[in-house]
């Protein structure tokens, strides 16, 4: 399950209108008013390592992935409290309720706050930058970003939000297609390939239908296709390139729909559908942008053997997640202190084994130690699934969140019913 | 009234009873289906493989010290709003209360608002009032709850007979006497509907406990909503939601119980 499924939606009525009062009243202009600072103290390390020491860091974040929940219990809370920080799990069905805690505390004026750290991407951090919600420029701090690329693109835009160190990296995502190596002896190497191998084979592919995660990071794959690359899509949405490429996109979809698994009548609900259906041999493709759970998949027998992730020209979509404090955070100093060690090599190493959670790492390969690096290459692989060096060569950059829904929208009205 | 219902009675009163229960049982035929499938794949009409693996997963998840937090929260809520709701009902079913219809309206006002729309500003204003978030949520809770509980012991009053006090009280007995051997036996069944209605909206509650509550009591309810948002979690959501379902059904079969028990 990708962590960005719950934080690409829309923000709540809430989180809009709780943005509306607060600028009307300006009761939440952070550092305007003698709120809460919106940058972290200039301090050293052992200073924050001493005030974190006895905090109690409440971690909000999204709670329907089972293997996500039993990593933070079972692994890093125990490591935090080696530092002296006790770690809660806040499980929240929507990050967007997490923003909307903090929302209504900044317009409070409350300045200990019950949120201490965010698992966050995307439209979240985006409305939470938007409200001066997030501390912002205490990511140098961190020891453990010496094992991260400064330049690294996925994790100094997300979903093209400038970072600013408002976010520490947490892991990365990579969307996949994968087919089975059984059935299909010609693999498509490229979409527009994808697309003409469909025509060829006709009811043996589907997508499934946006505004589910996974068919809406499809939709997005394939515009990058028709457009001609990453480059020809502005990463902030913009209508005129909207108007320019979503015609193209939704004429391209339209025609491949009688092509389609049900000649396009109907498409599979979320991602499990598609995955019965792929598991069924209903359809030779699927998809996920959570590649490590595919590996998981093959090996368990839920998937067919032959399943091998299709190397696609031009690369795939990637995307970051992150850990974000909030300004009004009770237990900064601890947040900070958690955001380090969940960075720390041993705990990337230990969170990308399959069998623990399986996210891939934000650490560079070449900035680690030689035996963490060779340990990562230890890592049980899979013959499913390339190692994430590989997948992630050419990672396409994330849209912009404002894109999303003019996309899912167009793709209801014009190709959805089009089979 | 004899202790043993005539037999022509009964036979009309047991179709009643099995529709009502199969009201109530359908529903969960498919939780109890998936708590105890480790894998059910879409075209098969029972769980492929059985197991607890939902149980076991539930148990990792937390589920235990969620219950009993659940507990603890819908107790602290049936605590408050039964008395409340017990005096409100009384005063509007016995005595003369001044501008009636606008204190009826006030009372009844949490069930007409969207908990969702009040909860966002109450947060605000708990926050700046100070108030701790574990009593700020039992507070909000209990103010929905209430009612529930006045409209029950509203139509309770409204049927007492205050004959039976002054009687006590002519014998001899003391108010306090009256209240706890005569008052209170005689209102027990809807004092327990009531506190089993507050405690429902403490137990089952979603929005309240999160946004007021700051995330610090993390419910049954809290478990099945994050849980029940991804795919995939089927077994281990049906587990919880058993779980949070089954003890309203034991306490709802206990104040029905105790209902006929006093209706005798």
């Amino acid at each position: 399950m990708p962590s960005s499924r719950r934080h690409l939606r829309v923000p709540t009525l809430l989180t809009g209108a709780v943005l509306v009062t607060s600028a009307c009243s300006g009761a939440a202009g952070p550092g305007a008013t003698g709120g809460p600072s919106t940058t972290a103290p200039d301090r050293s390390w052992d200073e924050v390592l001493a005030e974190a020491d006895g905090q109690t860091v409440d971690l909000w974040m999204y709670g329907g992935d089972q293997l996500g929940n039993a990593y933070v219990d079972d692994v890093l809370a125990p490591a935090a409290a080696g530092l002296g920080v006790t770690l809660r799990r806040v499980p929240v069905t929507d990050t967007a309720d997490a923003l909307n805690r903090v929302l209504s505390e900044l317009q409070a004026g409350t300045d200990d706050g019950s949120v201490d750290l965010v698992w966050v991407n995307g439209e979240n951090f985006a409305s939470g930058r938007q409200a001066d919600a997030w501390l912002c420029g205490w990511t140098d701090q961190l020891p453990s970003m010496a094992y991260v690329d400064p330049e690294d693109p996925l994790l100094t835009s997300d979903f093209g939000t400038p970072v600013d160190g408002c976010e520490a990296p947490w892991h990365k995502a990579q969307f996949v297609l994968a087919y089975d190596s059984a059935a299909v002896t010609d693999p498509p190497s490229s979409m527009t390939e994808l697309f003409a191998w469909v025509e060829a084979n006709p009811g043996r592919f589907t997508y499934p239908a946006p505004p589910d995660f996974t068919g809406s990071a499809f939709l997005r794959q394939a515009l990058y296709a028709v457009a001609g690359g990453p480059d020809e899509v502005p990463a902030e949405f913009d209508q005129a390139a909207f108007d320019e490429l979503a015609p193209e996109l939704f004429d391209r979809l339209a025609a491949l729909a009688p092509s389609l698994w049900r000649a396009g009548d109907t498409y599979p609900q979320d991602l499990a559908a598609l995955e019965e259906l792929y598991a069924g041999d209903q359809v030779d493709v699927t998809m996920t942008y959570g590649p490590a759970t595919l590996a998981q998949q093959v090996a368990s027998g839920a998937l067919p053997a032959g399943t091998r992730v299709l190397p696609l020209e031009g690369g795939t979509l990637g995307n970051a997640s992150f850990l974000a404090v909030p300004v009004n955070a009770a237990d900064q100093a601890g947040a900070l202190a958690v955001a380090d060690l969940a960075l720390t090599p041993e705990q990337q190493l230990a969170k990308a084994d399959p069998a623990v959670w399986g996210q891939y790492p934000v650490l560079a390969p070449d900035r680690l130690p030689g035996d963490v690096a060779a340990a990562f290459a230890a890592l049980p692989s899979s013959e499913a699934v390339p190692p994430f060096e590989e997948l992630s060569r050419d990672a396409d950059p994330e849209l912009g969140a404002g894109w999303v829904g003019p996309l899912e929208d167009g793709w209801r009205s014009d190709v959805l019913g089009a089979g | 009234m004899s202790r043993v219902a005539p037999a022509r009675q009964r036979a009309g009163v047991a179709p009643r009873v099995a529709l009502l229960l199969a009201w109530f049982a359908l529903p969960l035929v498919p939780l109890l289906l998936w708590a105890a499938a480790d894998r059910w794949s879409y075209p098969a009409a029972l769980p492929t493989d059985w197991g607890v693996t939902g149980w076991r997963q539930a148990l990792d998840q937390g589920a235990l010290p969620a219950l009993g937090r659940s507990v603890l929260l819908g107790l602290a809520v049936a605590a408050l709003a039964t008395p409340a709701g017990a005096m409100a009902g009384r005063a509007l079913a016995l005595h003369r209360v001044p501008a009636r219809r606008v204190v009826e309206a006030l009372l009844l006002a949490p069930v007409a608002v969207p908990p969702f729309a009040v909860v966002m500003g109450l947060t605000t204003l708990a926050l700046r009032l100070g108030v701790p978030a574990g009593v700020g949520l039992v507070v909000v809770l209990a103010v929905s709850a209430v009612p529930y509980t006045v409209f029950v012991m509203r139509a309770a009053y409204a049927g007492h007979d205050i004959g039976m006090e002054e009687e006590a009280r002519t014998l001899g007995a003391g108010p306090r006497a009256v209240l706890l051997r005569v008052h209170l036996p005689l209102l027990a069944p809807a004092l327990a509907t009531a506190a089993f209605l507050a405690f429902l909206v403490g137990w089952s509650d979603y929005v309240v406990t999160l946004v007021v509550g700051g995330g610090r009591l993390v419910t049954l309810p809290m478990l099945v909503g994050a849980l029940s948002s991804a795919t995939g979690n089927d077994a281990v959501v049906a587990a919880v939601s058993l779980a949070a379902v089954l003890p309203p059904l034991a306490l709802l079969l206990a104040t029905a119980l105790l209902a006929r028990r006093g209706a005798r």
